[in-house]
């Protein structure tokens, strides 16, 4: 642990601030490499992409993912393997997954495209990861469809916990009862619902693969989020110690997320 | 309103959720049954007039199916094997023995768990460097492990915590020493945890991409599934890689998914309830 951990951690502490290349190592010049990326507009842009793509995502793998709990926990046929099918994407690998998004999200014979272009509900070919909003929507779609069964599982785990009466009254009945649902139920699945949103904020504000796979943060930088950009900067640009210090400016974040945990187990 | 019609919206949005969850699935199959340039310019990309079979019979005498198939089980049986021993004596020891500071530890290490791979990658880089360990499977047997064990030691450790403590004790009364304990009492007793950890760390070992990428770039000694990352670009190749992923990876995803139970319990062992 402290080879692979602690050791790494310090040395990544040390390269932040100095100005290290890839294969040699740099002179001390203290806080230098985090001045620099803070009046950096693309490091401003990545904070944003990575604020905006982390909350997106993880708000809508919530959201479906509460929606997916409710509906299993319905008694029908096949559902055990419904549940499994739903859970799949959750544990295949995302770097494939990704790869075969990138196929159904491209504009020369997409499998998107193709489908739209048969039923004949678009005119032309939609460049999905080309342009304004559509390359960070199909991030956080791809990020969705790997994550939302996980949400899916913890919440189904926590329904259990959920007196009977309670579930009863508010799942089977209309609209009303979903409110009351809300209200009575709800509570009871705060502390999945916490562990979901943190080992999501984790892995989408840390994801590396959807982003560099799909849209390698293009077009201009505009989907860049700080892990890829980290990344770029030391390995392709070679500046370790820029590179590194972008990395660990993510540090403050997972401290806020670590005392959210904290909190939250300490309440039960 | 009858019961069927009250579960209809339910199950119209299971619908919907599985055709968005297996259409990339769906999509795959059929890139791996049609020759490599047609998926990915001509006919309908969501069905194979005519299967191409030899996608699959070429796998047969690829060396680098074969090296890229024989990676990934020597990574991953090799993390997994490491982290759930290190994560069973390290949650146990939390849990049980008089260790200083056990509850601060417990603490760090859900902490080490969150750290971002991007943060430890690039001095793990120069560290395996200096080793002469990049490009070879053993950088990411010695850095997987990382990943898995924090995480895993919480799990057990929370799992533990659940367990009376007479179990043990009556044990150590009867003269069992702490590897006997481990093994014939408390080892069985955790097979839940244990395989919730064991799953946890094939997501983790499939998932990545960050490690695989940056400390493997030599073909021969890649997993598949880095393989497949770093072929993404290369699209004369799509049948082949596709069926690759069908055979070498499809079916282990498919057999964990069954498990979905298992993982949700075992992970929410210590925060749901």
């Amino acid at each position: 642990m402290i080879g692979v951990i602690a050791y790494p951690l310090g040395l990544a502490v040390w390269f932040s601030l100095t100005d290290a290349q890839v294969g040699e190592s740099g002179h001390f010049i203290g806080l230098g490499n985090y001045d620099y990326l803070v009046h950096q507009g693309t490091y401003v842009d990545a904070l944003r992409n990575t604020a905006v793509y982390t909350s997106l995502s993880t708000a809508i793998k919530a959201g479906l993912g509460l929606l997916m709990a409710l509906a299993l926990a319905r008694t029908f046929p096949g559902r055990r393997v419904v549940y499994a099918l739903l859970f799949l994407p959750f544990v295949f690998p995302v770097v494939i997954g990704t790869v075969a998004w990138y196929y159904l999200f491209s504009n020369v014979h997409g499998g998107i495209n193709y489908l739209l272009l048969q039923a004949h509900l678009v005119p032309e070919s939609i460049a999905w990861l080309g342009l304004g909003p559509l390359p960070m929507a199909s991030l956080i779609t791809v990020n969705v469809w790997h994550g939302t069964a996980l949400f899916g599982v913890l919440l189904l785990a926590a329904l259990r916990s959920v007196p009977a009466d309670v579930l009863d009254a508010a799942v089977i009945d209309g609209a009303r009862p979903v409110r009351r649902f809300m209200e009575v139920g709800l509570p009871y699945l705060s502390s999945a619902l916490a562990l979901g949103a943190v080992l999501s904020v984790v892995g989408t504000f840390g994801d590396f693969a959807i982003v560099h796979l799909l849209t390698g943060g293009g077009p201009a930088n505009e989907t860049t989020i700080v892990s890829t950009m980290a990344f770029q900067i030391a390995l392709r640009d070679g500046a370790l110690g820029v590179g590194t210090a972008a990395a660990l400016s993510m540090v403050p974040v997972y401290l806020v997320v670590l005392v959210f945990v904290v909190r939250v187990a300490a309440r039960q | 309103m009858s019961r069927a019609l009250k579960q209809a919206p339910w199950l119209i949005f299971l619908a919907l959720l599985l055709i968005f969850a297996l259409a990339p699935f769906e999509w795959m199959l059929v890139a791996s049954l049609k020759p490599a340039d047609e998926q990915l310019i001509r006919g309908n990309p969501w069905w194979p007039d005519s299967p191409y079979w030899a996608n699959y019979t070429n796998l047969l005498g690829s060396h680098r199916f074969q090296h890229w198939l024989a990676n990934t089980t020597l990574v991953m049986t090799s993390t997994l094997a490491i982290s759930l021993v290190a994560s069973l004596l390290a949650g146990y020891a939390l849990a049980y023995l008089e260790v200083p500071f056990s509850r601060g530890i417990v603490v760090a290490l859900f902490a080490t768990y969150l750290l971002p791979q991007g943060v430890l990658f690039l001095p793990l880089v120069t560290m395996l460097s200096q080793l002469h360990l990049l490009n070879s499977p053993l950088a990411l047997i010695l850095t997987y492990p990382s990943l898995v064990i924090p995480f895993g030691t919480w799990v057990l450790w929370s799992f533990f915590r659940g367990l009376p403590r007479d179990l043990i004790d009556q044990a150590r009364v009867e003269g069992a020493r702490t590897g006997d304990i481990l093994l014939k009492v408390v080892g069985p007793v955790a097979a839940p945890a244990l395989a919730a950890v064991l799953l946890f760390g094939l997501a983790i070992v499939f998932n990545d991409y960050f490690y695989a990428f940056a400390f493997v770039s030599d073909e021969s000694a890649q997993t598949l599934v880095a393989a497949v990352g770093s072929t993404s670009v290369d699209i004369s190749d799509s049948g082949f890689i596709f069926a690759a992923v069908t055979i070498g990876v499809a079916p282990v995803a498919l057999l964990c998914a069954f498990f979905a139970d298992v993982y949700a319990r075992g992970l929410g062992a210590g925060v749901i309830d």
